[in-house]
């Protein structure tokens, strides 16, 4: 499963993906902090700034859309190129197969968060930032992306596409995030609406276990597909 | 040691594979051969743990495939039609990534990606990208992939599709080393191959199995007449009478003659009998000369288009008669390098597009009209409407 991993992770800074993913995340997050400084026309709000960048639409927007740019490779490419013929008939199982699928994808994810501590030092110059609030939201979104990773997974399990991988994934994420304009009762199912709460610096147990059951869901359901296109196939 | 029992493999209502037995036993080659779609490549997946069968069991050195796929796949080195393999990895780290996800131990794991590669020959390639490789190479990469780790089992889906002449040889010579201490399976529809390398073939068609034994079995079991061609010098036509002489000369036919006066026959007998000695005893008495005597092999080709062609009543007739055709022509080439003049042999060599073919057999024809009467060979007569086709052409566009 280490294996996979390593070699998964390094395959993403093999092609530009992996360096565009994170160069266009830090974009996408300095132009929220840009207008967040803009935006408090003068009194900077130090303390709270680092979880506002957070909440701008940008950032999240472009993370629903950047992420599936690194799933959908990852079983659509295995499976048109064949080589998930050496994947799956090699002694790892399937299970562990789609873990370490996820694992690497999450820590693209990982490696771009890390480069936000960036913006907590400049912050620090400046100002006392909140740390704990800071860390509270790092973990709710570190934890929606668990979510979309997961779900982004399981869209490439789906189809040998990676285009419509991507495309399923994207509209997924559309659809939550603009459901609760329409349904009053959406806002249940929109897994952007739970970050914001993390925002506010509290852990919220119930979300959390929300983000987790859905990532697993989504990962069982991906060992599922794989295992039963192993009869289909 | 590998058995496949009563495995079925279904699609929808198509069956792909249909209840197929048969055993590989250690340090074994064996070779999977059929044309194409016969189920070579779904057996294999299914006994490497690609794709599940519907129904039957598999088992791998006593795993059962889908029982304990783990291990069972410890047992096996796969490589996969089309030789995929990880494109923006270098070959070393390609070998590297599947010592790993094979579970190769740690502490051998370098000395053996080392070993893999030399053995495979390609140490000079080893640090560059999989994807500027050649086709040759490429093969013996995903080779390597398989060899890594010193499997009990090779599973090689035509290992040899895509190389040139003597990469061919190379990779031949390589699985029959591997095959002294490994079982091997390997596909393929180059026939020739397979009856060099094998020591047992399974000759699937339709997802059945004809037949299953040694080439050289094979070859004697489908050859149910002892035919001999003799080539003679004949002053006094002595030679049709040569079968009243001798009582085991069940058919004596006249083939054709040839430039430099001879004639060649064409004598059967029963299988178990063989002419060649008596006819050598009996012929210079009659005042005939043997120029050349020579016994027609029945190649493991004929025995594999016999054996297909059998199971096929029902089944495309067009296919049958392209097939028909091709065994046509590829006769007819004999008998032209046999007799005729080096310019007509050089054409013949230009041409070796089945389109082409065409008009080498006119030319051929022209050449060979006056030796062959029409009636002896249908084949013949076919090709003479051929020609008259083509000379209709020739005469419209002059």
């Amino acid at each position: 499963m280490w294996a996979i991993i390593k070699k998964e992770v390094k395959t993403y800074f093999l092609s530009p993906i992996g360096y565009v993913f994170i160069g266009i995340f830090l974009l996408a997050f300095s132009i929220s902090f840009n207008l967040e400084l803009g935006y408090s026309s003068g009194i900077i709000d130090f303390q709270n700034i680092f979880v506002y960048i957070f909440t701008y639409l940008p950032t999240i927007l472009v993370f629903a859309f950047l992420i599936p740019m690194i799933t959908m490779r990852s079983f659509s490419e295995e499976r048109k190129n064949g080589t998930e013929q050496l994947l799956l008939t090699s002694p790892v199982s399937i299970t562990k197969i789609v873990i370490a699928k996820f694992i690497s994808a999450l820590v693209m994810v990982l490696i771009a968060l890390l480069f936000t501590g960036i913006f907590i030092g400049i912050i620090c110059f400046f100002g006392t930032p909140d740390i704990p609030a800071a860390l509270v939201t790092l973990l709710g979104f570190t934890l929606l992306c668990m979510a979309y990773v997961a779900f982004g997974i399981f869209a490439s399990s789906l189809t040998e596409n990676q285009i419509i991988a991507a495309m399923i994934s994207i509209v997924t994420f559309v659809i939550t995030w603009v459901l609760p304009e329409f349904i009053a009762s959406g806002s249940n199912f929109s897994l952007i609406n739970m970050f914001y709460k993390f925002t506010t610096g509290q852990i919220d147990i119930a979300y959390t276990l929300t983000y987790l059951a859905f990532t697993v869901l989504c990962l069982i359901l991906t060992i599922t597909v794989m295992q039963r296109r192993k009869s289909a196939r | 040691m590998i058995e496949v029992k009563n495995v079925t493999k279904k699609y929808g209502s198509f069956i792909a594979v249909d209840n197929i037995s048969f055993d590989v036993k250690d340090g074994e080659i064996v070779g999977l051969l059929g044309p194409n779609g016969a189920g070579k490549s779904t057996t294999m997946n299914m006994i490497t743990g690609f794709i599940e069968a519907t129904e039957g069991n598999i088992i791998v050195n006593g795993y059962d495939i889908s029982k304990k796929p783990g291990k069972a796949k410890k047992q096996i080195g796969y490589m996969p039609e089309g030789v995929p393999s990880y494109q923006e990895l270098t070959t070393k780290e390609f070998v590297k990534y599947m010592a790993e996800l094979k579970m190769v131990d740690r502490k051998t794991r370098k000395e053996e990606i080392e070993n893999v590669i030399k053995q495979t020959g390609l140490e000079e390639v080893q640090n560059k990208l999989i994807k500027n490789l050649s086709r040759g190479y490429k093969q013996r990469v995903s080779m390597a992939g398989a060899l890594v780790g010193n499997p009990d089992v090779l599973i090689l889906d035509e290992p040899t599709v895509g190389l040139d002449p003597k990469q061919i040889l190379e990779i031949r010579n390589l699985i029959k080393e591997l095959g002294k201490k490994h079982t091997v399976i390997l596909s393929s529809h180059i026939l020739s191959e397979v009856s060099q390398i094998c020591e047992r073939v399974v000759i699937i068609n339709k997802g059945k199995i004809v037949a299953i034994d040694t080439p050289e079995n094979l070859e004697t079991k489908t050859q149910n007449k002892n035919v001999i061609y003799v080539t003679v010098e004949d002053k006094n036509e002595k030679m049709l009478r040569i079968k009243d002489k001798v009582k085991d000369i069940q058919e004596l036919e006249y083939i054709k003659d040839n430039e430099d006066g001879t004639k060649q026959y064409k004598i059967v007998s029963d299988e178990k009998i063989d002419l060649r000695k008596t006819l050598f005893d009996i012929l210079p008495k009659e005042d005939i000369t043997i120029f050349e005597l020579k016994k027609a092999e029945v190649s493991l080709e004929d025995a594999f288009m016999k054996l297909i062609d059998d199971r096929q009543e029902n089944t495309n007739i067009k296919q049958e008669n392209i097939n028909e055709k091709q065994k046509n022509t590829k006769k007819e080439n004999k008998d032209v390098e046999e007799g005729v003049t080096s310019t007509n042999e050089e054409e013949y060599l230009e041409n070796e597009n089945a389109e082409k073919n065409v008009e080498a057999k006119s030319v051929r024809n022209t050449t060979e009209q006056n030796r062959i009467s029409p009636e002896e060979d249908s084949e013949k007569t076919e090709l003479k409407d051929n020609q008259k086709e083509i000379e209709k052409e020739k005469g419209g566009k002059e």
